[in-house]
């Protein structure tokens, strides 16, 4: 019980090092989290004007809230992936919880994305889904920690993965339904999408502000979920496996 | 001999430690096509020894003797390729231990952080905050972010939360005393105390004299090995290969 506790403390601890640290000495320090997917907002939103086959009906609020979830999936996935190396000071000198270090840059960054929610709340179409808004934060979060997780240990031992890692993730924009929507893609290929969990996760954030209806079908939530749990699961696996050897590598 | 009972506080148990050798960076690229070479080096070869509650060690060796590798398998940052490792309660390692500090927090805001990750709770650091400030005498800077505060001030916050967390077992690893001339005095002076109090203490160092002074037994380790293992005296015969 005590040992929770000291373990919740401490994941904690990290996390408010994390926030205070980015904004402690910058002016208007709250403003940069959001300025950066308004300004991207604006811009894709304005662009694609001129292509009126990929606009939806209120576009700048279903791009805005497709671009929160992926900011923050992208910049605490590729942050994540070398943060064992980047913190190995640390880790060769003193023993604590490991699994914290990628925790508090998760959560610390779920902090940033609730932020942004919050400013979208006056601009819902509809009274606001809480079910759906908390059941995907709970979603991205474990599968952003689960596939952190599985890439950032094994970059101890293989550092190019950190390469990999940032090779794949603008590549990944592109097949998550964030400036486009699903109904745009053949309905064959659609279910292929839901492979990759955040078409999942996006819909259902779009869902609670009243964007899109619901039209993910049972096979797609199924198969996002499964995709999740599996490589959340793999994730810690190969994590309690590697970190007691984290110090032999670095 | 005595025939009280001693309590174990460490034990280690056929402990061996491999490390693979490496040139550059290892890679996954480098490894299936086999780029990279994969040599084996054995730090530790089939290492046992148990040492004993309040007992004061010291290991000695040469450079790349293994002793570094031992504290590390002790402190726990380290995992044996075989072997058992046991100790019994906190243990705290006095080395580089501003290594946990952020600078851009404040010295109250570093006492904290550090504090959880030597492993005090949130309740202990509260109780030994003004103790801890005035040890290392940064009062004036404690609400300052550290990135103001000189290296030997950073040494100076790291080694007062270490000492102030209650340690069963101490780990020393070469750099016994931190800071300027009056710091060092002062550090030394508290880790003696903590030699007085029946703590177990492990040091690391080529300081002989010091260890003479202050050990109660020391393990001589060379290629992996130990090669001896008694009272003061090893110094003496160690000496006596040495030079």
């Amino acid at each position: 019980m005590k040992k929770w506790k000291s373990w919740v403390d401490f994941t904690l601890a990290l996390t408010s090092r994390e926030i205070k640290g980015r904004y402690k000495h910058v002016a208007l320090g709250f403003l940069w989290l959001v300025a950066n997917p308004l300004l991207q907002m604006v811009v894709i939103g304005l662009v694609l004007q001129f292509f009126p086959g990929i606009r939806t009906e209120n576009y700048f609020l279903f791009l805005f809230l497709g671009l929160l979830p992926w900011n923050f999936f992208s910049i605490s996935f590729s942050k994540a992936v070398s943060l064992f190396v980047d913190e190995r000071h640390l880790i060769k000198k003193a023993i604590f919880p490991r699994e914290s270090l990628i925790l508090s840059l998760v959560l610390s960054n779920l902090f940033h994305l609730l932020v942004g929610f919050l400013l979208v709340f006056p601009f819902s179409l509809t009274s606001i889904n809480f079910i759906t808004l908390v059941g995907s934060m709970i979603w991205i979060f474990v599968f952003t920690t689960g596939i952190s997780l599985f890439f950032s240990s094994l970059n101890v031992k293989f550092r190019d993965m950190s390469f990999f890692v940032r090779a794949i993730i603008p590549i990944w924009f592109y097949v998550t339904p964030i400036i486009y929507s699903i109904q745009a893609i053949p309905e064959k290929i659609q279910i292929l999408l839901f492979l990759n969990p955040l078409t999942a996760i996006i819909h259902f954030f779009r869902v609670s502000f009243g964007v899109q209806e619901s039209v993910i079908t049972e096979t797609g939530f199924l198969l996002s979920a499964l995709v999740t749990a599996a490589v959340t699961c793999l994730g810690v696996l190969v994590f309690r496996r590697e970190q007691k050897y984290f110090d032999d590598w670095m | 001999m005595t025939k009280l009972k001693k309590k174990t506080a460490i034990k280690l148990e056929q402990i061996s430690k491999e490390y693979t050798l490496k040139h550059q960076k290892p890679t996954l690229v480098g490894t299936l096509f086999r780029l990279e070479s994969r040599e084996k080096f054995q730090a530790l070869k089939d290492i046992s020894f148990e040492i004993f509650k309040g007992e004061k060690v010291g290991i000695i060796g040469p450079n790349g003797s293994g002793k570094t590798t031992i504290l590390k398998l002790i402190a726990g940052i380290a995992t044996p390729t075989t072997g058992e490792i046991s100790t019994k309660g906190r243990v705290v390692s006095l080395i580089e231990l501003e290594a946990g500090f952020h600078p851009e927090l404040t010295g109250e805001e570093n006492i904290y952080l550090n504090g959880l990750i030597v492993g005090m709770t949130r309740a202990e650091i509260d109780k030994k905050y003004q103790k801890i400030i005035k040890f290392s005498g940064l009062k004036k800077f404690i609400d300052s972010p550290l990135y103001t505060y000189s290296s030997g001030m950073s040494l100076r916050l790291g080694f007062s939360i270490a000492v102030h967390s209650d340690p069963d077992i101490l780990l020393l690893d070469e750099a016994i005393a931190v800071g300027d001339e009056e710091f060092r005095k002062k550090s030394l002076e508290k880790i003696n105390e903590f030699f007085k109090q029946g703590r177990t203490i492990v040091s690391v160092s080529h300081w002989l004299d010091y260890l003479r002074t202050n050990c109660t037994r020391i393990i001589w380790v060379e290629n992996g090995k130990v090669i001896k293992d008694g009272g003061v005296w090893v110094i003496d015969s160690y000496k006596k290969i040495a030079s």
